[in-house]
């Protein structure tokens, strides 16, 4: 492709500085959380002496291990038991498409559009009769639930995609659908299982209205809850909450960088194919 | 911000390879899908209860608690229509609904605009260093939970932060202001928070959608001596109808849905100039427990996002065939 | 599977099954009378507190200092946030003490512990009437009378704290005597090119209900202002004297006698300014007098809002910093022999005074600790006094209802600032929001 000089020029003026206006809020965040604690620093200003020790109390009084533990557990329970539920129910609509699999893959679409506040009140009051306000079940639960339509058609429509042939294939050599489900279409499904695995990982983390309703204490919430909680109460010590909110941002953040190619290309696909 | 995208487009252009006579191949199948009912429905059952249990029942709970007045503690008593006519007639909440709607300016159209426009700059060399280190750092604020986004901003949007900084070093000090609490300037100031967020991945959707677009076509245009906005809009922007329907989905119900950001950084204020229907819904069901109120605005929310967003699917799926 | 959802949401109306969760009104009575206090055994008290106040966290040190079987495991969040969450807290996750923000529904709804028998047993009873009347709550809501659901770490009071460097150089050697008084120091500081008044009315804060108030007082009635809070029949706060006061109010908007970004200000932003010297007055109450002695001794100085003429009527917001124990805590008893505790012994009376700055609860001849002189603690104590004197005691107005002050005051305050509103009207929406919820 030709493209003349002068708008290469301006294109790449342009990217850098979107590139600017995304990380300047970082660079503000971090310069910020150097100085004293409880003063208002004004605008990007290099502290005289940086602060470090910041980090080290906001580590402490956010209680970041705690709060580490907990997104852990939250996540370990509620990406595994979605990416398995939604591939089961993936795998049938997509394959076996049982007579009905339209009206119940609908049902599932209707539920994409859905706004979390569209339900919070009920659930909370589901919660509570259930015995499982502030409780970390109090968000597994709802997640899995609100997940299945976005994971359902997401693999639903991997599974129309895979070839016909290769279940030919395998029922020949005499395999039981269910063999021929954890044996060849589980395995052929990794990328589409590895993505969507990402985009629930990143969800659940960032999590925030489920956490705020229906867990009060931090340390059984989700890390975007517990940054909430974090602001709620340091949300005065403009340092403070900078650093706290880097430390709990930096998780996030190594594991995107390092996987950054993934992260990309599932979040994507994610909204082409939602 | 993606989480809820909607929509039936499907990222694959190429067709399946199909292999075998399709007469035998269709019969097959069909005597399969007898046999395999009963599995199928099988598996499809744990996906589906936790869809029914977590989702649909509170959805169905919404709309037979937005009938009643209901304080979640004491009984509850029928009011017929009542909260839903509450909703017209309180600015608090009609205004919440308005500030939404005016957000998806922000949310939405800034984000896509400038995305195309980015997009169709860059796209002469979208596989250089420069573009590939972009796509990381564009990326950042998809990934970071937008609490995060809400605390980066509020601090940058003070009196003394970084945004007044700037202007007054470009000598605009006159118009500098505390942004957030500012009448005229917060919604503004809020919306461009979500600009912020959605403009990385709407760019980058744009510009995968860009590459797939088949350069012969480039080449016919500039033989027909097409200038360069001619291109655009014959061009790139008719093949890019799917990836603009998803990205204004997705913003748009992200602007209709907005909570976390309002949360953090305004809390509605000032003077319930930033009120969301999202917050109001919380306010309401937790703080004036007036549950019933509560659930006849999550409900009228619901379908103020299908009202919206069901149309923009067409275009998508006439983009699709 | 619509239809099947809507077959088990249907069974039956909200709320109508559910009698056996209403919070239990758990009777001390029924306790034995000896275990009115934290026993011997390892007890945890659940505290849910607002951040940014240390005397809580002291009273609690020192308590567990005394008495080493009790642990305080504390939530702390700021206040705006505790409002928000008090109604669900207290139901779904009791603490055995909590920070009260409005309590007349919390009370009404059951979800406060009548503390009614242990005041009886402690002798709550025989201290001064008036400490207690504004925790008292009546079945319909109403303060003043009632079951006592609530009591003060101690009672706060607010008015004028001023820079002393600052007011020499505009002249003010004395507090001012008279409104226009004030306002010509208020003029003098802002043709000195001071900012005259930082006041936190950001977000969901409406700090400027502080001098609202204390105009209303100098130009009306405080026990008027205090029958519209406690909620009696027919009282109303769009009055010829309230519309005034809010007027005054305009007119420091109007010359620019507020920082400009006070929309935008927190309270913790305002205390800032005013410590590093960035404002000549602020608005606030004595439980930061403790706190200003320290950061900036001997350099502020305290007046109540001045009356329109000279020796004219004036009052001042003064209420119980109070706490509640939830109807369904854990360790009621304990509990309220803390707040029993803080009230009567020696050492804790002095954390209320020298950390709080508030003059402490309990009988009026309880032990005082000396407070130094020319401190701005003792010009808040001695003005405690002057307000009791004059009967100018006033309980808050924000804490008229549960919302009036979220969905009342701090909007309508802040439009006021914008110029979007009129004095008539914002009190017009004021009072429209007090009868959606006492209706």
């Amino acid at each position: 492709m030709i493209v003349s000089r002068r708008e290469t020029w301006l294109g790449r003026t342009m990217l850098i500085l979107l590139m600017a206006v995304t990380i300047l809020p970082f660079i503000s965040l971090f310069v910020t959380a150097l100085h004293p604690s409880g003063t208002y620093p004004s605008g990007l200003e290099w502290p005289e002496s940086p602060q470090w020790s910041n980090f080290v109390d906001a580590f402490k009084v956010a209680d970041m291990g705690t709060l580490l533990w907990s997104s852990f557990l939250i996540e370990i329970a509620v990406v595994p038991v979605s990416l398995f539920i939604a591939t089961l129910a993936g795998f049938a609509l997509g394959h076996l498409r049982p007579p009905g699999a339209r009206i119940i893959l609908v049902a599932f679409v209707l539920g994409l559009t859905l706004p979390r506040e569209g339900v919070i009140v009920p659930l909370y009051y589901q919660m509570r009769d259930l015995g499982l306000l502030n409780t970390r079940w109090a968000i597994i639960l709802p997640l899995i639930g609100l997940y299945m339509p976005f994971a359902v058609y997401w693999m639903r429509a991997h599974f129309v995609n895979m070839p016909e042939d290769i279940s030919e294939a395998a029922r020949i050599d005499g395999a039981s659908t269910w063999q021929m489900f954890w044996r060849v279409h589980v395995p052929l499904s990794m990328p589409a299982l590895s993505s969507l695995a990402i985009l629930l990982f990143l969800w659940t983390w960032n999590q925030f209205l489920l956490a705020v309703v229906l867990v009060s204490d931090p340390a059984q919430r989700t890390m975007a809850g517990a940054l909430g909680a974090f602001q709620g109460q340091w949300g005065t010590d403009i340092p403070l909450l900078c650093a706290g909110s880097l430390l709990i941002l930096a998780p996030t953040l190594i594991v995107f960088l390092v996987f950054q190619r993934q992260f990309v290309s599932a979040l994507l696909q994610g909204s082409l194919k939602g | 911000m993606n989480q809820r995208l909607t929509g039936r487009a499907s990222a694959r252009r190429e067709d399946t390879p199909a292999l075998g006579s399709p007469e035998s191949r269709r019969r097959a199948i069909k005597a399969r899908r007898l046999r395999r009912g009963g599995l199928a429905l099988l598996l499809v059952a744990p996906a589906a209860l936790a869809y029914i249990v977590f989702v649909l029942r509170p959805m169905a709970q919404s709309i037979q608690f937005s009938f009643y007045e209901w304080n979640g503690v004491t009984e509850s008593t029928w009011v017929g229509l009542d909260n839903y006519a509450a909703i017209l007639r309180e600015p608090e909440m009609s205004g919440s609904i308005l500030n939404a709607f005016q957000l998806i300016i922000y949310f939405s159209f800034i984000p896509v605009l400038l995305g195309l426009f980015t997009a169709n700059t860059i796209r002469g060399f979208a596989t250089s260093r420069l573009a590939i280190v972009s796509r990381t750092v564009l990326f950042l604020p998809q990934i970071i939970p937008l609490v995060a986004a809400g605390i980066m901003w509020s601090w940058l949007y003070a009196s003394n932060g970084m945004v007044n900084q700037v202007l007054e070093a470009i000598g605009l000090g006159g118009v500098a202001r505390a942004w957030l609490g500012d009448f005229d300037t917060a919604l503004p100031a809020v919306g461009l928070i979500g600009a912020w967020v959605a403009l990385g991945l709407c760019m980058l959707l744009l510009l995968a959608g860009m590459t797939k677009i088949d350069p012969a076509l480039y080449e016919a245009a500039r033989i027909d001596g097409a200038g360069p906005w001619r291109e655009f809009f014959a061009i790139t922007l008719p093949s890019l109808r799917q990836e603009i329907a998803v990205c204004v989905t997705v913003t748009v119900i992200a602007a209709l849905a907005s909570f976390d950001i309002i949360y953090i950084s305004t809390q509605g204020g000032p003077g319930n100039r930033t009120l969301v229907p999202g917050l109001e819904i919380y306010r309401l069901a937790f703080f004036n427990r007036e549950i019933g109120q509560a659930s006849a605005l999550a409900v009228a929310l619901m379908a103020l996002v299908l009202l919206v967003v069901l149309p923009l699917q067409r275009l998508n799926r006439e983009g699709d065939s | 599977m619509v239809a099947s959802a809507l077959v088990l949401a249907a069974c039956s109306a909200p709320g109508s099954n559910n009698d056996a969760e209403e919070p239990e009104e758990s009777a001390p009575a029924t306790e034995d009378a000896s275990a009115l206090d934290c026993g011997t055994e390892p007890v945890t008290l659940k505290a849910y507190i607002e951040t940014g106040f240390p005397l809580a966290t002291e009273l609690f040190d020192e308590f567990e200092a005394q008495y080493p079987n009790v642990t305080f495991d504390v939530r702390e969040d700021q206040f705006a946030v505790l409002t928000q969450n008090a109604p669900r807290v207290l139901v779904d996750d009791p603490p055995d003490l909590m920070r009260l923000p409005q309590m007349s529904e919390l009370a009404s709804d059951g979800l406060l512990l009548d503390l009614d028998e242990y005041a009886a047993a402690f002798g709550w009873d025989t201290w001064p009437a008036s400490q207690l009347e504004q925790m008292r709550v009546d079945d319909e809501g109403r303060r003043g009378n009632g079951p006592l659901y609530a009591m003060g770490l101690n009672f706060s009071m607010t008015g004028v704290f001023y820079n002393k460097e600052l007011a020499a150089q505009i002249g003010m050697e004395e507090p001012p005597a008279t409104l226009a008084e004030f306002d010509s120091y208020l003029q003098a500081a802002k043709d000195a090119g001071l900012v005259p008044m930082a006041q936190f009315n950001g977000g969901a804060t409406g700090g400027l209900a502080f001098p609202l108030q204390g105009l209303m007082a100098s130009y009306g009635d405080a026990g008027e202002i205090n029958d519209w809070i406690y909620q009696q029949p027919d009282a109303t706060i769009v009055t010829d004297t309230n519309v005034q006061a809010t007027e005054h109010l305009q007119s420091w908007i109007e010359a620019g006698y507020f920082a400009d970004d006070i929309n935008s200000m927190d309270y913790a932003m305002m205390m800032s300014r005013f410590i590093e010297g960035n404002s000549v007055f602020i608005f606030n109450g004595d439980w930061e007098s403790g706190n200003l002695d320290a950061q900036m001794p001997g350099n502020v100085g305290f007046f109540l809002m001045p009356p329109v003429e000279e020796g004219g009527s004036f009052g001042a917001m003064s209420a119980p910093l109070t706490y509640g124990i939830s109807a369904n805590a854990a360790n009621p008893a304990c509990a309220a022999f803390f707040l029993d505790w803080i009230a009567t012994n020696d050492e804790a009376r002095t954390i209320a005074v020298e950390i709080g700055g508030s003059h402490p609860m309990g009988p009026a001849d309880a032990f005082m600790p000396a407070v130094a002189e020319g401190s701005v603690t003792a010009e808040t104590l001695a003005a405690g006094a002057a307000i009791g004197a004059q009967d100018g005691a006033m309980d808050f107005i924000a804490n008229a209802t549960g919302s009036v002050y979220a969905e009342g005051w701090t909007p309508n305050l802040q439009k006021l600032v914008a110029g979007e509103i009129d004095p008539t009207a914002l009190l017009e929406a004021v009072q429209a929001e007090y009868e959606s919820s006492v209706g």
